[in-house]
């Protein structure tokens, strides 16, 4: 089965694209850059790193946007409202300071971080909530990845007594910011995936696999759940999966069996569209896919508001 | 080498060993065999889980004790012996380093697969702030080459790491192997090198004595081997051997031997020996911890050991990933159904 694209262009704002700037131009700053330049709702006017030498900032040039290395300074500083949104692509520490400057000046942030800051948000779940909270975070791409089959087996089975997560990212498609966050992206895992399913006791653990050519960015969940048909479980893993395809077209399903009668196995792996790394990278694209997903919904949002204000002009 | 050199033992029995019994070390267990590997001057013990401190998960086995559990009873035990702990970044974090502190560890032993040394930087320096000593090390090493372990070596020691080196996870070393990637670091860094060596190709002693030749000066071990399928360096072995060839360990002969008795007795329930599924995982290079999930998985699922394992070392799995092995055996079977049918 060939999955579908995300939302065509068929649907384009009538308005102007929703002005964005990008903060951290590490891995997952500039592949999202990639998917915000792709598009039709979404167009970024600055992107703000530290070093004008570094990889990132240079692709960002190169691909024809406006680069500071100001990083948030330039964001404050920016006088002529350049933009209406923040995707913050930085580290889980500097978010916070981050939000402390954007929110006075009523700007909008989308949070890449493990900071635990905002509004969590994984868009197959509760993304028609995010464009009622000024700061929605994403958690993190193995959240991305697990929440989703997670949040469904939690609202099919009551029975659920603990939820383990393991994420494996193969080691070129993990940055710096990632290898310094790893506490923050572990725990902050853990709490968004206790409160999307209601369940105490989670455990998150996460791999940087050294494999060399590298592997498909993966999770493995595995559940021990009182009273759970087997049947029952592949069909909620298989509905639930579909549905992040809408947006993340790489996402499959690798293995889903219960054994001994109560301990559910999954392992979902994902590959990405190779837009900055190849395919292998599906953890810039699991995040990213969402942030860009949570972007245009606050874009045609806002749209849908301008709408019939002109029309009563 | 000049006269008598010391080599510091870090006996791993009850943190590698762990890995043999599913990580069900209890109480007792841990209180007899420390006490007696104290009393026989053994200098460094490390305690826990086998994947290290907040490893414990259906993942890789769920422990019988909880980590302040068995830090806390071994820590009553010692007189003379510092406490050890092993910590992998992404699996522990800096709430457990808390946990471990305050239950009076004295050294953490802090790893990284072979080319990842930077996820270590930041539990160096919450260690370093708190002035706790700290050494770092590569599992998996196997996978890369001697330059980049002496690079990533090198890495750690700037993070502050106060002693650095490899383990050879997959038991897939042979000594050559090891003098190479020893010398290597050794030109590359400034503090003390450690080995730490499985026993899947039986060459886990001749490999430590390798590497002290080739100057490292911390050695891992464990009493009669006691670990994942073939075993790791046996201890009571090992210390006799160096002392023959030279060097001190501080460790007294007969009582090292009771405390390895203790263990055989105590502890083990059967003694590490080189069966033919170790042989093919040092071969194929897979970690060692994962073969009772393999053989369990693989009777499930009606395919051969071996196959999973040269499967998984093809894909290079590393510690860590046992998720991997439920696919391997899937995609196993659905082949060989495909070429029966």
């Amino acid at each position: 089965m060939t999955p579908p694209e995300r939302a065509a262009v068929a649907d384009s704002p009538r308005h102007g694209r929703l002005k964005v700037a990008l903060l951290g131009a590490g891995y997952i700053g500039t592949d999202l850059l990639i998917k915000i330049r792709r598009s039709p709702w979404l167009n970024c006017t600055v992107v703000a790193g530290r070093n004008l030498a570094g990889d990132g900032l240079r692709q960002a040039r190169a691909m024809g946007f406006a680069v500071t290395d100001g990083g948030i300074d330039a964001l404050v500083n920016d006088r002529r409202d350049h933009y209406q949104l923040v995707f913050d692509a930085t580290n889980a520490l500097a978010h916070q300071t981050h939000w402390d400057l954007l929110r006075p000046l009523g700007k909008r942030v989308i949070d890449l971080t493990p900071s635990r800051a905002g509004f969590m948000v994984v868009p197959t779940v509760n993304g028609e909530d995010a464009p009622a909270h000024p700061n929605v975070n994403l958690i993190s791409c193995g959240g991305q990845a697990s929440i989703p089959i997670l949040h469904a087996l939690s609202r099919h089975f009551r029975g659920i007594r603990y939820i383990e997560l393991v994420t494996t990212a193969s080691s070129p498609s993990v940055g710096r910011a990632t290898r310094l966050n790893l506490d923050e992206y572990v725990q902050t895992t853990e709490s968004a995936i206790q409160a999307f399913t209601g369940v105490a006791q989670v455990k998150s653990l996460v791999n940087i696999s050294p494999a060399q050519p590298p592997a498909n960015f993966r999770v493995a969940l595995s559940l021990l759940v009182d009273g759970v048909d087997p049947a029952a479980v592949t069909a909620v893993v298989t509905r639930a999966a579909a549905v992040v395809r809408s947006y993340a077209p790489g996402y499959r399903l690798c293995a889903c069996t219960v054994l001994g009668g109560d301990r559910v196995f999954v392992t979902v792996e994902v590959q990405g569209r190779g837009d900055l790394l190849p395919t292998y990278a599906g953890n810039l694209d699991i995040i990213n896919d969402a942030a860009v997903t949570v972007a245009e919904q606050h874009a045609r949002a806002r749209a849908a508001l301008a709408i019939p204000a002109r029309e009563m002009a | 080498m000049s006269a008598a050199e010391h080599i510091l033992i870090s006996d791993s029995t009850l943190r590698d060993g762990n890995h043999a019994v599913n990580h069900q070390l209890g109480r007792e267990q841990l209180r007899a065999y420390a006490t007696a590997a104290d009393a026989a001057g053994v200098p460094v013990l490390e305690v826990g889980h086998g994947n290290g401190l907040g490893a414990s998960s259906l993942q890789v086995g769920i422990a019988a004790l909880g980590d302040r559990e068995m830090l806390e009873t071994v820590r009553a035990c010692l007189t003379r012996a510092r406490l050890g702990v092993f910590i992998l970044p992404g699996w522990g974090t800096t709430r457990e380093l808390l946990l471990a502190i305050d239950c009076g560890a004295d050294l953490v032993r802090v790893g990284a697969h072979c080319t990842e040394a930077d996820l270590t930087e930041r539990q160096f320096g919450f260690l370093r702030e708190r002035g706790v000593e700290a050494h770092g090390c590569l599992l998996m090493s196997h996978m890369a080459s001697p330059a980049r372990l002496a690079e990533e070596c090198a890495r750690m020691e700037g993070y502050g790491a106060q002693a650095v080196g490899i383990m050879d996870s997959a038991g897939n070393y042979l000594p050559d192997d090891v003098t190479e990637r020893i010398a290597a670091i050794r030109a590359a860094v400034s503090v003390p090198v450690l080995f730490h060596g499985h026993n899947n190709l039986s060459m886990a002693v001749a490999n430590s004595v390798a590497a002290a030749r080739a100057g490292a000066r911390i050695l891992d071990a464990c009493a009669r081997g006691f670990g994942a399928g073939a075993g790791n360096t046996q201890l009571e072995v090992l210390v006799p051997v160096l002392e023959r060839l030279g060097w001190r360990t501080g460790i007294d002969l007969y009582p090292l031997l009771d405390a390895a008795d203790l263990a055989e007795r105590e502890l083990i329930r059967e003694v590490p020996a080189i069966g033919s599924v170790s042989i093919v995982s040092g071969l194929a290079g897979v970690f060692s911890g994962f073969r009772a999930k393999v053989a369990a998985i693989a009777a499930r699922e009606r395919v051969d050991p071996r196959d999973i394992f040269f499967e998984l070392g093809r894909r290079q799995a590393v510690a860590g990933q046992e998720d991997l092995i439920v696919d391997v055996a899937l995609e196993l079977r659905a082949a060989a159904g495909a070429a029966a049918g």
